[in-house]
């Protein structure tokens, strides 16, 4: 558990940065950014990576904000995971869901290092960040000598460990849209010990009428290699009443239709479709309550 | 008047300022120069022929001072054998693999270097062919499979314990139950994972390794090197945890010891998390079948255990392991009949070793778990059934069926105080109330009564202690175990304090170094203070004796005439009547030399104890909440409360690592699915740890005397069964085959899902 050899830059501009990339993605091994350290360490300790050259991107100034404007909520490079645990952070569903996720990734010293956009980057295929990306329809972009794009979160991973940003791109920024005021937003997480990465969670964005589901995004964690959203359940949910019975039925859609598991040591596939089934249903119900909470904090 | 409030005291561990100050000195920290790296390459394949081992690469790696593959090596000793002759022969177990590899992290060849990072670039750099043959991975598929060593049965021990139980018993009981459990390969996960340094010194070696029987470990490598054994110097420094995995004599060990020979150089080992799930030991590993028959009052007729357990790639220190587990299948009860067999194979796993509680931890968990699956279709509470059971005090000392012999025991008392400390009427009531509300989780209350053995077996039932003198006025105090964390500083130099009525900081205690202690066993078995804390207390007054005799006698030259009954010891000072008295340390001055050696002897211990949980059960996901869990523990006469805490503690919490999360998972191609370390390998940390209540009896060993029996490992005795058990009675569930450890999310949703069709 030793790294291999490997150079380190640290510059100071983001200029600088993405041509310090760019001069390393052609080194035998490439080039790996260093933001957090809480993942990459790892990796260069286990000799998952051998990257030739590691830019170090703690000096570059300017990417540690939380921008909050009218519909949505900019996240920079450098912000911790610690950053969510503060519920005044962002308004509304979002925001009262965000340190509840928070309080899933990793445990205090994990988050007090690791960045939100450095999870997005690792594809872990079970991170609640890329979870909340994917859920709520991110964009992602992406920053390299010649140029900016922005790619979907969806789009944005391929696999476990696998995303389509190129070695000489900077992940610089990750938008997050708003729900409309009166959303609720409810976040369920299985996992087996406090440390440990999810085995599954699921997301929920609820919008409801009188009495029936105006609008809902689901998320899943542990349905696939990446966090996938369940479009079926969407479509079964959305106009369907709010009802036990109903919640339900999407749950079991998502589980069942959504969801595409792969066994894994101690993880079968029908108990992981019986996890997601019940994460879904119980993620629904946190989301309707929050519903509550959200006509409360309007009235207020 | 000592500092200290004598045996009740609880003297909180001495070394810990220095440890929390992080002052303390591992072997890693032992900074020499001219200091070598070695590190491993290791099979990536769980069994195959070794074609080739090319290290040619890895030699011109920068940095890299050398790098061997056996066939580089030809001199390199084979592991020597441990316990009875026979078990391993015709199954060495080279110290790198030659012809063959058996499992995945066997040393392959070892690369030297000037630091660990340039050893491990060398390392990654060494490439083997392998023709890969089908691994072996359970105890079961080594049966019926091929002879992993040709010539060789794949059973490379077996032993039956107590006489067969005749048919009719079975035929004319009232009921018969039979359980089949599986005992889950298990990583003994040490903070501090091994750690060897051999530091050569003209024609001497001089060895620092974090280790539990430093003697052993000299004789082993003199042995195996060609040495004298007093050209051999073994010391143990600061250890970090070795919960039984440490008492071995490694391939690793062999390989750098020689190679320090060789270089004329320091070289150490200091192997890495990573590294140790596969290339150190594991623990457990055993597939049991039980059975017991009762009469319709609900008394034992007979009980059978069938142990059958995996030794991993080579026999070695595991084979003692299902034994005592055969021997120990009595348990707490006046079962007239026990019978129990063991077998012990070898597969293609990484071998197999005792790991806190070595084998009893396996046999109360068999006992236990029938017992109450027992109480179960007798539809008895399972609290009853143990008490209608139970050996009476009276019964004791008790010859078991299967050939203990235990000290003495109060089991029902211990049962008593457990169910009164978990209030258990209470949870009862809670139980019933959450089983008529459909929307409640279902709530599950679990035992254990377990009776363990302390101190050793055979040849290991003997420790040496002495204690001298010093012309200052302070004392040293040397004994044979060896602490790797258990806080021996304070408590074995307590028991000495206590004898010679000084304060603690007056006693400098000296262990595990073979240079400054003549002999020694070692510290496993929960032995160091039965037998290491005894020899110190005999020795100690076989010292105050001696200095009595001496200040006589020295009296006498002068001229007065004064008999030893009126020379009185008191808080170190010889008082010879009438206002006259000597320091022992001027004494000592005056003299010469003051010591007192003790080669303490005695038969096993048998601690017990009674355990319980109550968990919760999400039936829909599966997840397990262990909401109590009570300890009643005895250990005989406790020396210091603070430190057997601790011990207590430490070790239930390795049970609830057992019992929930942890296993170390074969993939059908032979290789543990560790890739993500302890992402993968999940170990309980304070956040898992439930509320507990730890409670004690005390039953003094009559043998002993200090009354002590062993303390350390019945934490992770009791938890595992009275978990089960719970989790068993939540879900009120007859199948005992469904519900096997780890207890992971998917095997109690299948277990809750099959309860309620
Ligand atoms: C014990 C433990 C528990 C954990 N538990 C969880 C958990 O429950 N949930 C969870 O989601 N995560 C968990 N993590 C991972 C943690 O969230 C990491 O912090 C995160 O995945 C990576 O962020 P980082 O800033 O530390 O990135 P780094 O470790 O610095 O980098 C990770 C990878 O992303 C790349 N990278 C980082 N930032 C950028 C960027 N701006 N542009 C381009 N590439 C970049 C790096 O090159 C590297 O490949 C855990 C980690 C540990 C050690």
């Amino acid at each position: 558990m030793k790294a291999p050899p490997f150079d380190l830059v640290a510059p100071t501009s983001i200029e600088d940065a993405v041509l310090a990339l760019a001069a390393g993605a052609d080194r035998p091994g490439g080039v790996a950014v260093l933001a957090g350290g809480q993942s990459l360490l790892l990796d260069l300790h286990h000799r998952r990576v051998r990257p030739g050259l590691v830019v170090d991107l703690r000096r570059v100034p300017g990417l540690g904000a939380v921008d909050v404007h009218g519909s949505g909520v900019r996240i920079g490079a450098l912000v911790r995971h610690r950053a969510f645990e503060d519920p005044a952070l962002v308004p509304g569903a979002v925001g009262r869901v965000l340190p509840v996720m928070a309080e899933h990734v990793g445990h205090p010293p994990i988050r007090e290092l690791g960045t939100f956009c450095g999870s997005l980057a690792w594809a872990h295929p079970t991170a609640e960040w890329a979870l909340l990306a994917v859920t709520l329809g991110a964009q992602v972009t992406l920053r390299s000598a010649a140029g900016t794009r922005t790619v979907a979160a969806a789009e944005f991973s391929t696999g476990p460990h696998a995303t389509v940003r190129g070695d000489a791109e900077l992940l610089t920024a990750v938008d997050l849209p708003l729900p409309p005021p009166g959303a609720g937003a409810g976040f369920v997480e299985h996992r087996r010990t406090e440390a440990s990465f999810a085995a599954a969670a699921a997301l929920v964005v609820l919008e409801v009428g009188d009495v029936s589901v105006r609008a809902c995004r689901i998320g899943l964690a542990g349905a696939a290699d990446r966090p996938v959203r369940a479009t079926r359940a969407e479509a079964v949910l959305t106009g369907a009443p709010v009802t036990a019975e109903s919640f339900a039925a999407a749950a079991r859609v998502a589980a069942h239709e959504d969801a595409d598991p792969r066994a894994e040591p101690h993880g079968p596939v029908d108990h992981r479709r019986q996890v997601l089934s019940v994460l879904v249903r119980r993620a629904l119900v946190a989301a309707l309550d929050d519903t509550a909470r959200a006509g409360g904090e309007e009235a207020a | 008047m000592p500092d200290h409030a004598g045996p009740a005291g609880g003297l909180t561990r001495r070394e810990d300022l220095r440890l929390l100050r992080g002052e303390g000195r591992f072997v890693a920290d032992l900074a020499l120069p001219r200091l070598l790296d070695a590190a491993f390459a290791r099979s990536r394949v769980a069994h195959g022929v070794l074609v080739d081992v090319d290290v040619s690469a890895a030699r011109q790696v920068p940095g890299v001072l050398g790098a061997w593959s056996a066939r580089d090596l030809p001199d390199l000793p084979v592991v020597p054998p441990f316990g009875q002759p026979g078990v391993a022969e015709g199954r060495d177990w080279p110290a790198l693999a030659d012809d063959r590899v058996r499992h995945v992290g066997q040393p392959l060849a070892v690369v030297v270097a000037a630091d660990r990072y340039r050893a491990e670039d060398g390392a990654d750099a060494v490439r083997a062919r392998i023709d890969a043959l089908p691994p072996v991975l359970t105890p079961q598929d080594a049966l019926s499979g091929p002879e992993l060593f040709p010539g060789h049965d794949n059973v490379a021990d077996e032993a039956e314990f107590g006489d067969p139980v005749p048919e009719e018993v079975w035929a004319s009981a009232h009921l018969v139950v039979e359980g089949r459990y599986r005992q889950q390969l298990v990583s003994p996960f040490s903070m501090e994972a091994r750690a060897f340094l051999a530091v050569p010194e003209g024609e001497q070696l001089h060895v620092w390794v974090s280790h539990q029987a430093p003697h052993r470990l000299r004789d082993n490598i003199a042995q195996a090197l060609g040495l004298a054994p007093d050209a051999v110097r073994v010391q143990v420094p600061d250890a970090g945890g070795a919960f039984g995995s440490k008492s071995a004599t490694f391939p690793e060990y062999l390989v750098v010891a020689a190679l320090a020979r060789r270089l004329g150089r320091p070289v150490r080992w200091i192997e890495d998390r990573a590294e140790a799930f596969t290339a150190h030991t594991h623990g457990r590993g055993q597939d049991q079948r039980t059975r017991l028959a009762l009469d319709a009052d609900g008394r034992f007729l007979a009980f059978e255990l069938d142990v059958l357990a995996n030794l991993g790639a080579y026999p070695h220190t595991g084979v003692v392991v299902p034994q005592q587990t055969a021997l120990m299948a009595t348990g707490a009860y006046a079962t007239p009949h026990v019978h129990s067999r063991m077998r012990c194979v070898v597969t293609t796993t990484t071998p197999t070793a005792p790991y806190r509680g070595a084998g009893r931890p396996e046999a109360a968990y068999a006992v236990e778990r029938t017992v109450e699956l027992a109480a179960r279709r007798l539809g008895v509470d399972p609290v009853q059934l143990r008490r209608r059971n139970f050996l009476a005090p009276e019964a004791f000392p008790y010859d078991t069926p299967t050939g203990r012999r235990y000290d003495s025991g109060e089991y029902a008392r211990a049962l008593e105080r457990c169910v009164e400390a978990l209030a258990l009427d209470a949870w009862r009531a809670e139980q019933r109330r959450r089983r008529d509300d459909p929307a409640a989780r279902p709530l599950g209350i679990g035992f254990c009564t377990y009776v363990e053995r302390s101190g050793g077996d055979g040849p290991m039932l003997r420790e040496f202690g002495s204690v001298e003198a010093l012309a200052d006025g302070t004392f040293v105090a040397r004994c044979g175990t060896s602490s790797t964390g258990q806080g021996h500083e304070t408590a074995l130099a307590q028991v000495v304090a206590d004898v010679l009525g000084v304060d603690l900081e007056r006693i400098r205690y000296v262990a595990a170094d073979t240079g400054e202690v003549a002999s020694g066993v070692g510290s496993f078995g929960s032995r160091s203070m039965q037998m290491g804390g005894a020899a110190l207390h005999l020795a100690a007054g076989e010292l105050v004796d001696l200095a009595r005799r001496r200040a006589a006698q020295r009296a006498s030259e002068g001229g007065a005439l004064v008999p030893v009954a009126g020379v009185t010891w008191t808080t170190g000072r010889l008082d010879l009547g009438g206002g006259q008295g000597i320091d022992v340390g001027d004494l000592v001055a005056a003299t010469g030399p003051l010591r007192a050696d003790h080669e303490f002897r005695q038969d096993a211990a048998f601690p017990f104890g009674s355990y319980a949980a109550v968990v919760e059960v999400d039936v829909e996901l599966g997840d397990v909440e262990v909401l109590r869990l009570v300890a009643v523990d005895d250990y005989g006469v406790v020396v210091n409360p603070v430190l057997t805490r601790g011990q207590t503690v430490g070790s239930i919490v390795q049970g609830l690592g057992q019992v929930l999360y942890e296993e170390v998972p074969y993939a059908a191609d032979g290789r543990p699915s560790l890739d993500a370390g302890l992402f993968d390998y999940l170990v309980p940390t304070l956040s898992e740890v439930p509320p507990m209540t730890l409670e004690e009896t005390v039953t003094p060993d009559p043998g002993n005397p200090l009354g002590a029996k062993g303390a350390g490992e019945a934490g992770c005795i009791g938890v595992p069964p009275a978990v089960v058990n719970a989790v068993a009675d939540a879900l009120e569930l007859d199948d005992p085959g469904t519900l096997q450890m780890p207890l992971t999310p998917a095997v109690v949703w299948r277990a809750a899902a099959g309860a309620a069709s």
